[in-house]
């Protein structure tokens, strides 16, 4: 049960109008996980508040209501807007969007609600995007219980090694493959990503495709539209 | 089940408009009938004709019932600028607010992804086919002070930016007639960014 008169820390990570000058918002709370709800009047006319509830906003919310469409009812900053600019506010979309995808409603992630604000304020900070968006998916599929196997060989248990290369078998893990196979991954790569270390830029690629590959599992045939961004940004 | 009356499919009919509930549907209908039939004649036969015949302007993407709208085809409009907005709504805004004489680019949205709004859906392509034509010399950015207003004028400002086009946002700051102290947090930090020399 909710208490009344708490306030909740949360994120939105979508709105879109709702009747006249009505807000239907994604949040997503630290508490309970990730959920809609109606916010009344929020775009009439200058409302002062209105400009907050945007994504990447720190908000403190409190809301009510039993069904599934919560209503908000009061929010404050909890924190300046993270500035995202360019690019890098691309990449909040693609954070959001595997968020809604990925999570399940009303299912509270604690852990995961840390990440995604950290990984908001590193990716204001200008720190380089790809190490953090590929911390952010590889932790994502361990707090939703999709987590790499990234320490060993899981054909026969033995450690991975820098220089062998393997191929990546979802809900299984890394096994050997020959050197020459384009499809496979270095070790190399694979014990970076688990011990967070800096990667080289074949490796990052690597990384890249590994984690796109496990994710395309995850969410199913539509793709992820905020990757149209990049792609396009990317060509010119 | 009997067929619904006339009058109820009326009132259902009306309330496809915004802000009209099953109340004010009625207040309408009854008021249309009983009152004024020759101005519920007049409303039906323009409404018929603008919805089959407002289309969209083939350069700008704003409503219009010609091809080229009034704004495009004129050619008093500079153009040398092109003014890019969401919405056609906007276009008339910014029409009475401002003594801008170029042209627009209406989006009829902003990137969303989570809305599966990419560049194609709010017609960059066409945005940048009219860029390539090369009379243009400024884009003005006109998109709202949005996290996804910002996305789309910064991918829109990426596009004219290697074509060599100059490249200008419209300033966010503090409304006419406020006062600073209740102004929010964001408004006021861009406000104080952009200042200019007095």
């Amino acid at each position: 049960m909710i208490e009344r008169s708490a306030l909740h820390p949360a994120f939105i990570l979508h709105r879109r109008p709702f009747s006249n000058t009505s807000l239907l918002i994604e949040c997503f709370s630290l508490s309970h996980g990730r959920f809609p709800a109606v916010a009344k009047g929020a775009i009439r006319g200058s409302s002062a508040s209105a400009g907050l509830l945007q994504p990447f906003q720190p908000l403190l919310i409190r809301w009510s209501g039993r069904g599934e469409v919560k209503t908000l009812n009061f929010y404050e900053a909890a924190a300046p807007n993270m500035t995202l600019q360019g690019q890098v506010l691309y990449c909040g979309f693609y954070l959001n969007e595997l968020l809604v995808r990925l999570l399940q409603r009303e299912d509270p992630h604690e852990q995961l609600f840390g990440l995604y604000g950290s990984t908001l304020t590193k990716l204001s900070q200008g720190k380089s995007v790809e190490p953090v968006l590929r911390r952010f998916e590889i932790e994502l599929l361990d707090q939703l219980g999709f987590g790499l196997v990234l320490d060993r060989n899981v054909e026969d248990g033995s450690p991975l090694v820098p220089k062998q290369r393997y191929h990546y078998q979802i809900e299984r893990g890394p096994v050997p493959c020959s050197n020459t196979d384009p499809s496979g991954f270095s070790g190399a790569t694979l014990i970076g990503l688990r011990d967070d270390q800096p990667l080289d830029r074949a490796s990052q690629t690597e990384a890249r495709t590994l984690t796109r590959y496990v994710l395309r599992y995850y969410l199913g045939d539509r793709p992820l539209k905020s990757r149209e961004l990049f792609r396009a940004s990317r060509e010119k | 089940m009997a067929a619904k009356s006339l009058l109820d499919q009326l009132m259902e009919a009306l309330r496809c408009l915004p802000g009209v509930g099953p109340r004010s549907a009625q207040r309408m209908a009854f008021y249309l009938l009983e009152r004024n039939r020759e101005g519920g004649l007049h409303l039906s036969r323009v409404l018929a004709d603008a919805m089959q015949r407002i289309g969209r302007c083939e350069r700008c993407r704003t409503l219009s019932e010609t091809e080229l709208c009034t704004l495009c085809a004129s050619p008093r409009r500079n153009s040398n600028q092109i003014c890019v907005v969401e919405t056609p709504a906007e276009v008339t805004a910014l029409e009475q607010a401002t003594n801008y004489e170029g042209r627009y680019f209406v989006l009829g949205g902003r990137l969303s992804p989570l809305d599966g709004i990419g560049p194609r859906e709010i017609g960059l392509d066409r945005l940048e086919k009219l860029l390539l034509e090369g009379a243009v010399e400024e884009l003005i950015l006109a998109t709202n002070p949005t996290v996804e207003g910002e996305a789309t004028a910064h991918y829109i400002g990426e596009i004219a930016r290697v074509k060599g086009i100059k490249v200008t946002r419209i300033a966010h700051g503090v409304p006419l007639g406020g006062e600073l102290e209740y102004v929010d947090g964001g408004t006021l930090l861009h406000a104080f960014a952009g200042r200019r020399e007095y």
